[in-house]
Formats: structure tokens, C-alpha cells, sequence
């Protein structure tokens, strides 16, 4: 965690904030510390509140996205203080540095870490909080005993009840603990156990606020065009026509492209569509899927950098087998697009907005408008769908760079054709597999892979003013604790694989390109687990073994990934299908959960279908199984909409899709049976968000080839 | 501009916007109901239906010129109040069928209309009407809930299968 509240206090009473010390020992001084703060209110940490009705109020650190951390984290606090999680009122919280992820050093939602990273923190608080209860209680009963707190009271051994709002003056009076002793797992009662997600009534019935829904009077519209060939910028621009839409009240060049205001999003929109605009075309004109596909050739002839080196090379003899395998560019599509309402004023900049990271939203709004980051307030909502792509605040600094231009309130919206042609994409990817067999046995097993490095992308693009185009010209320095994170997702999922062969190797080779490139579900997994599980098989098949039995035979007998893959063997009862219909297997590890499915799928007049897919999964103990399994499900479309139909394709630099007649989505109709099975366990809690979604795509092509003999070396799957 | 009257969620109401405006604008800015949703501006996604004289239109796609004298329904309409929900409703709740959410008053939408005209749909003809992208892939869920739905519906529909607890609680908010 980031600096702790003893360090901080320590550090205020060397400042001569001997007055903070004897806050801080009344408890309420530290409101003005946490934003969110309401009068009255007691708060022991920046986690929970209680309030004088005597409601206890999470905020909650990390950002809905459909993920289920508003259940989650909530269901965390609700076990230690025994109360009903429903009980508990839950207000997304604004940015503080308490809330930074400790392994991202921000205050962000990603990389599956939300539970894992909260499970001891949020338990914490909230067992600090129902001590201090006890001991305000003690103190007002004028006797410590048997006390337990239960449903919002503190109960004493003869039944007398006080309830938290009884309580907050004395609290008030005592030093907030701060090791109270956590709950022991046996204790549990609502960790693990079943039950509806909390924010479901507001998602049914309208009621739930995303950032679209956010409104301020006098807030205008605003919508962009930017150029379509990714990079490029406005040379000139005509808005005759624009201009003559009624309702519009301005229009000017921002960030390379051209901003239209009006007081709607039809006029707007109108207005844009009728500019009549010359782009320069930037660094990626030319360019097409082929030219793309060429460099990858080319650039697999170098080296690149070793990323990880196992056994003995000498071992590495036999007939040797290569196979290349490609993965296309692939856009987020949230179902919510890109949106923020950004009201510039003189002395604070608002910004209401569903967002996965408040803390470079700061950094990146106050460096573009030059003001302190103390001045920018971020109110986050309900994320309609996050998958990394809420992770890029592009759209947020457009928003405020109109509003700062107009003096007005700005409502951004993206259309979806700006969303599928404007993303920060999941790059392609080329690699080749390698092995060699000798005896019937694989004696090596060996990759390169040719992809772009999100990181040391983003990294100079984040540090240059003049591209991207909205980027301001400072970093905001939390950022680099993601970048610096995120760097080995090239071949992750390659390497590591917890595969044993008597000699391994992976080395991956950097495409230094300007299309942008961004955080996708699952990161580099979304396209090495294809890669890696897809070759497996192939081995498999070459030595004549079993799919299944050959991945046990190469991993640890006592490794997760080996758990689920016997599991995920049986209940799909691996080896008997209805006539026509044929299995594929995948297994693999992704953000310290394991995940293994059988695919079962058909081909018919040369389509793919897909019938059923169980899906075992070990990610520690389930603190919702009921959100694990709708995690499961997740993953599972999302990446079957990969394995089936996603690809973004370029022609002249500029994204060829633009909706979702020409980017689809699986269907319904095409969703197949899907049971999930949470492997009973009682470590510590692992992410659930992406690892549902790396093993469907090998396991689909594994089936696939089951079916016709035809091994689909490429994304999304085509039969020849 | 022009002035245009209909009925939204059972009140005459009249406008007076440009008669090319697609009827979600008009529902979001104009009357402020914001849970019909935008996302793709084509009638390709779903996620802003609406009802029509009780059939499904896509919102984002259809001009408020199209709508005059017609009664519109929006995920706002179609329960009496948050404590008395719509049986899709219900059971989209116990079944925890939402994720991200945002796409989901448009099934909702689509659903309810599917089960007016039939309470006993088969697979097939779930799949032709519930049409709706989810990125999030609730599918299997939204299948089971119609069924649930479906048969909720079919015993007079009044019975509420979700927990009275949580229910309670989460309306009181």
C-alpha cells in the first residue's frame, strides 16, 4: 500500500501537526483527508464511513465494469462487519492516494487484480471498523466482555444492542485500531456463498448511471471528426454547410481533427457529418493488412530479445516441426462508447465520466488544461464495459479541451464508427512455434513471436506532446508503474507456461509501429494462449497422444492448471461426443488463475459451430461463485467473438470496420451451452475478469481440427 | 422544427425538435429518460429499443416524425415502480443476468415484447427476437431468463422469485 496512515501522521507531527496527532486520536479530523466526506460522519479509513443515521458507506476503490467488484469488494467489508452486503450503501469513490493498487502504484481497475489486490486491505478497514464499534460500545456499557457486532449494532452478552449511530460521538474519542484481527476463513458467512449482485436492480431497470447519462444545465454537445487515417491530422476544413445546421454553436479545430458544439447530439452529429474536411494522411499512409503481414515476416528473421530460456539446448534434437501462427488487430467495442461531461471552470475542472483509471485521468487533464491536479475532480460512473479501453482517457481530455475553449459544460460522444476506427487496438501478432521430436517424445519447444510492445509504445507516446494529438505534454508519472508492469505481456502466455520439455525458449521481437496499440481483455494472453495451446496440440497429435494426456504428462502433477485440466476432462466426459460433434482442450494460466475448457463443436458446410464449452476454473477461494461463474461465461463470448469473427483490417492506414455490421459480435444464437465449474479452495482470491477468455480460442481450433483435420493457424478462424 | 405528439410511457406529450431526430435523442435529452441506451446509431445493436404500440422498434434509427400519435414505451414504462417490477425484471435479477449493464434495458425491452406476443417461446424463436448485442456475454443467462420469464408469466406472473430481502433493500435506496 501506499504510505500508511501511521507514517502519515508520524510524518505530520515532524511538520509540527501535533494538532493532526490529536485529530487523528479524535477520528474526525481526517474527513478533510478523504474525499467523499460527509458532516457528522465517522470514518476510520478511507474505505468506510459510518453515517449519524447510522447507514455504514463503502467507497468503492475500482470501477463497475460488469466485472463484478461492486458485489465483490462489497461482499469483503460486508463478511468482516457482519452485516447483509445489501445493507451496506456503496458510493464509487474519488480518487485517493490510499486507493492506489499497490502493485500499479495508481488508483486503477485492470489486469484482474481488483480482489486479489483488495481481499486483505478491504477486510482490514472493515474489521477495524466493527473493533472500534466494540470498543466505543465497552467504553458507553462501562465494560469490555463478550461483544459481537452484528447488522449495524454492537450486542453484548445480555442482549443490549447500540447501534453504530450510538456509538459515533464515543468513537470519536478513542484511537481508530488498526490490526484488528481479520475473520478466520472458517467464520465466513458470506464469502463464497451464493446470492444476486448488488447493483443487478439499477441495471434493470434503467436507474443505473452511466457517464453518458451525466448531465449539467447548460452543458453543450460535443462530437469530433478525426482523421481516418490513424495518426494523420487536419490539413483545411469547409463548415459552409456544418454552420447551417440549426442548433450548432461552434466548430473548430482540437487535437488534429475538427470539434463540433451544439446543443444536442443529433445537431451535432449532422453538423459533423456535413463538414467537408482534407486530412493529412500521417505516418501510417499506405499501409494495408499485407504490408503489415510482410513486415511481420520480415521481422521474425531478427533475433529479438530472449525472454526466457529452460533446459538444455543440446537436448533439443530430432525431426524438427515449425508452425506459424497470426493474430489480427482487434477493437474493445464497450457497449457504451466513449463518452465524458468535462465542466472547466476558473478554479476546479469536473469530469464525470466511467473511467478504469482516475489517477491518470487527473494527471493527463490537469497537464492539458495546465492546472494542479488538486483542481481536477473526477466523478466516475457505471463503466459500460471497460476491456482495457477505458484505460486510454483520450477521450476525456478532447472533452475538457472543448470545454476550456468554449467556457461551457461539454458532453463528449462517440459515435461508434469513432469508436471502432479511434481505439488503442490489441496488436497482431506473428509467431512461429518450434519443436523438435525424437522418439516419439517432444525434446524441445520453442517460439518467437513478432508484436508490438504496448509498453514502449506508449511509453514515448505518453511523453511527446505533439502525438497523439490530445495528449498534453507532461506524464503523469503514475503512469509508468502500469507501462513498466504491462511490459512482458508480449510473450506472456508463450513463456511461462508451466509446460516442461527438455529444452524451451521464447524470445519476441518488438514491431516498433505507430498504429496505436492498447490493452485488450487478457492483454498478450488473448493471443499467445491460441499460439501456444493450438501447437500443443499439434505435438499432441504428432506423437500420437492424447490431448489431454500429453499436457499432464508435461506439467507438474501439482500445479493448478493441472487440477482444472483433469476436472474440465472429466465433467466434459473428454473422448465421448454425440455423432458429428468433436472436443477440443485448452489449459491455461492467466493473472494467477488457472483455466481449462472443452470446446465441443461441429463443422457444416464448411461453418463452425459451436455447441457446448466447459469451463473449470481455480482462481482460490470464490468470494461470489455466482460472479465467478458469470466471469467464466464472459470471458468465454468475448473470446469466442475473437476466435470467430474480430478482426480490424487496414487499408491506406485507416481502420476498414466501422460498426458492427463489418466488426459483429457473436450472437445470442450462436452462443453456445456454457458450464462452469469453481474448483473448491480456500487460498487467497485470483482474478476472474480475463483468464475466462485465453483458453476458448485453442480449445475452438483444437476442435475444429478434431472435426476436419485442418489445423487453423490464424484469427479469427477461417476453414479453407 | 416541427411539433410532434405521442404518447411516452402512458402520458400525451408533445415536442418540437427537428423531425429527422431519432427518437433516442428525443427520449434521452428532451424527456430525460436515460435508460434506453446508445451504442451503435444504426438499429445494429439493440441496446436503445424501445416499444412502439408494444412491438420493438431501435430507437436510434427511427425518426420522432415516425412516432407521432403512436405510444412509446421506454424501460422506464414498463413497471408501475421500482417495488413492483416487470416479471423479466425479476428474473433478470435473480438470475443476475446484468454485468457492465449497459445493453441491458434493451434486452429487457426486447424480451418483454417477445413474451406479449408469445409465453411459451421455443430456442429458435428466442434467438430470432432477442437479437440484442451484449459485449459482455450474458447470453446464456438472458436465454434461461426468458424461459423463466416465460413461464412466470404463463401462472399469472404477480409471483416475485426474488429474494424479499434483497429486494427490499435495494428499492429503499
Amino acid at each position: 500500500m501506499s504510505l500508511s496512515r501511521r507514517d502519515f501522521f508520524k510524518r505530520g507531527a515532524a511538520l509540527g501537526g501535533g494538532i493532526a496527532v490529536g485529530i487523528h486520536l479524535t477520528g474526525c479530523g481526517e474527513e478533510a483527508a478523504y474525499p467523499g466526506a460527509k458532516p457528522g460522519e465517522l470514518r476510520p479509513n478511507a474505505f468506510l464511513q459510518v453515517r449519524p443515521n447510522g447507514d455504514v458507506v463503502f467507497q468503492l476503490p475500482r470501477a463497475e465494469m460488469g466485472q463484478g467488484v461492486y458485489t465483490g469488494l462489497t461482499t469483503l467489508a460486508a463478511e468482516e462487519l457482519n452485516m447483509d452486503a445489501a445493507d451496506i450503501v456503496v458510493e464509487q469513490a474519488y480518487y485517493h492516494p490510499e486507493f492506489r493498487d499497490p502493485e500499479f502504484q495508481m488508483m486503477m481497475t485492470g489486469g484482474s487484480v481488483s480482489l486479489r489486490n483488495n481481499y486483505e486491505p478491504v477486510r482490514q478497514a472493515a474489521a477495524n471498523l466493527r473493533e472500534w464499534m466494540c470498543q466505543a460500545a465497552a467504553r458507553q456499557w462501562g465494560a469490555s466482555g463478550d461483544l459481537r457486532v452484528e447488522g449495524g449494532a454492537v450486542i453484548n452478552a445480555d442482549g443490549q444492542r447500540l447501534a453504530f449511530a450510538e456509538l459515533i460521538e464515543t468513537a470519536r474519542s478513542i484511537p481508530t485500531p488498526e490490526d484488528a484481527p481479520l475473520k478466520p476463513a472458517a467464520e465466513f458467512s458470506q464469502i463464497g456463498r451464493e446470492g444476486v449482485r448488488l447493483d443487478a436492480l439499477g441495471k434493470v431497470t434503467g436507474t443505473a448511471t452511466f457517464g453518458i447519462d451525466c448531465q449539467l444545465p447548460g452543458a453543450m454537445t460535443a462530437v469530433m471528426r478525426r482523421c481516418p487515417h490513424l495518426g494523420g491530422r487536419v490539413r483545411s476544413f469547409d463548415d459552409a454547410k456544418a454552420k447551417a445546421v440549426k442548433g450548432v454553436t461552434a466548430i473548430f479545430e482540437v487535437n488534429g481533427g475538427v470539434a463540433v458544439v451544439a446543443n444536442g447530439y443529433w445537431p451535432a452529429r449532422k453538423a459533423a457529418d456535413a463538414l467537408d474536411i482534407v486530412w493529412n494522411k500521417g505516418p501510417l499512409a499506405g499501409l494495408d493488412d499485407a504490408a503489415l503481414r510482410k513486415r511481420h515476416d520480415t521481422l521474425l528473421q531478427e533475433d529479438g530479445r530472449e525472454v526466457s530460456e529452460e533446459g538444455d539446448a543440446d537436448k533439443a534434437v530430432g525431426e524438427r516441426l515449425e508452425a506459424t501462427y497470426r493474430a489480427p488487430m482487434l477493437s474493445h467495442s464497450p457497449m457504451e462508447p466513449p463518452n465524458a461531461l468535462v465542466n472547466v471552470t476558473s478554479d476546479k475542472v469536473e469530469v464525470w465520466t466511467g473511467t478504469q483509471v482516475p489517477d491518470t485521468v487527473i494527471g493527463v487533464v490537469a497537464a492539458a488544461l495546465e492546472r494542479p491536479r488538486e483542481q481536477i475532480i473526477v466523478h466516475n460512473q457505471m463503466l459500460g464495459g471497460g476491456f482495457g479501453r477505458r484505460l486510454v482517457p483520450d477521450y476525456i481530455v478532447e472533452a475538457a479541451r472543448i470545454s476550456a475553449k468554449t467556457g461551457k459544460p461539454i458532453k463528449m460522444v462517440w459515435s461508434r464508427e469513432d469508436d471502432i476506427q479511434h481505439d488503442y487496438y490489441r496488436p497482431a501478432a506473428t509467431t512461429v512455434m518450434s519443436a523438435t521430436v525424437d522418439k516419439g517424445e517432444v525434446t524441445s519447444f520453442t517460439a518467437k513471436t513478432v508484436v508490438p510492445s504496448i509498453m514502449s509504445q506508449l511509453m514515448p507516446l505518453f511523453a511527446e506532446a505533439s502525438m497523439p494529438e490530445w495528449l498534453p505534454p507532461a506524464i503523469p508519472r503514475s503512469l509508468g508503474g502500469l507501462l513498466k508492469h504491462v511490459d512482458t505481456s508480449m510473450a506472456e502466455g508463450i513463456s511461462h507456461t508451466g509446460y516442461h520439455f527438455p529444452y524451451m525458449k521464447v524470445s519476441a521481437v518488438h514491431d516498433d509501429t505507430p498504429i496505436p496499440v492498447g490493452f485488450w481483455r487478457s492483454v498478450g494472453h488473448s493471443q499467445n494462449a491460441f499460439f501456444t495451446e493450438s501447437f500443443v496440440d499439434e505435438l499432441a497429435h504428432r506423437v500420437g497422444q492424447d490431448p489431454v494426456a500429453f499436457r499432464m504428462q508435461h506439467m507438474s502433477p501439482d500445479s493448478r492448471r493441472y487440477g482444472v485440466l483433469k476436472m474440465a476432462a472429466e465433467k466434459a466426459v473428454w473422448g465421448q461426443t454425440e455423432p458429428g460433434q468433436f472436443q477440443g482442450v485448452a489449459a491455461h494460466d492467466s493473472f494467477h488463475t488457472s483455466v481449462a475448457q472443452v470446446v465441443t463443436a461441429s463443422v457444416k458446410e464448411g461453418a463452425i459451430k459451436v455447441h457446448r464449452v466447459v469451463c473449470v476454473v481455480d482462481c482460490g477461494l470464490a468470494v461470489n461463485p455466482d460472479v465467478v461463474r458469470s466471469q467464466m461465461e464472459s470471458g468465454i463470448v468475448f473470446g469466442l467473438t475473437a476466435a470467430l469473427k474480430g478482426a480490424i483490417t487496414l487499408e491506406d492506414g485507416r481502420v476498414m470496420q466501422s460498426n458492427f455490421h463489418d466488426y459483429p459480435m457473436l450472437s445470442l444464437a450462436e452462443t453456445p451451452e456454457i458450464e462452469v465449474h469453481i474448483v473448491a479452495s480456500q487460498s487467497a482470491p485470483t482474478g476472474v475478469g480475463e483468464p475466462g477468455l485465453p483458453p476458448v480460442a485453442p480449445a475452438l481450433a483444437n476442435a475444429v481440427f478434431a472435426a476436419t483435420g485442418q489445423r487453423l493457424r490464424e484469427l479469427p478462424l477461417r476453414l479453407a | 422544427m416541427a411539433e410532434i405528439a405521442f404518447t411516452l410511457n402512458g402520458r400525451e406529450q408533445r415536442v418540437d425538435v427537428e423531425p429527422d431526430t431519432p427518437l433516442l435523442w428525443v427520449v434521452r435529452e428532451q424527456f430525460e429518460l436515460t435508460g434506453t441506451k446508445f451504442g451503435c446509431g444504426k438499429g445494429l445493436c439493440g441496446a436503445c429499443t424501445v416499444h412502439m404500440d408494444g412491438y420493438p422498434i431501435r430507437s436510434c434509427s427511427f425518426p420522432v416524425s415516425a412516432v407521432a400519435g403512436r405510444q412509446i414505451t421506454t424501460i422506464e414504462g414498463i413497471a408501475p415502480s421500482l417495488d413492483e417490477l416487470h416479471p423479466v425484471q425479476q428474473v433478470w435479477m435473480a438470475n443476475s443476468v446484468p454485468q457492465c449493464g449497459y445493453c441491458q434495458s434493451g434486452q429487457i425491452m426486447a424480451a418483454v415484447a417477445l413474451l406479449e406476443q408469445n409465453t411459451n417461446p421455443s430456442d429458435d424463436e428466442i434467438n430470432a427476437a432477442m437479437s440484442n448485442i451484449c459485449r459482455c456475454g450474458t447470453y446464456p443467462r438472458i436465454r434461461t431468463a426468458v424461459k423463466q420469464a416465460a413461464s412466470l408469466i404463463r401462472q399469472d406472473g404477480a409471483v416475485s422469485i426474488v429474494e424479499p430481502r434483497a429486494t427490499a433493500r435495494e428499492v429503499s435506496v
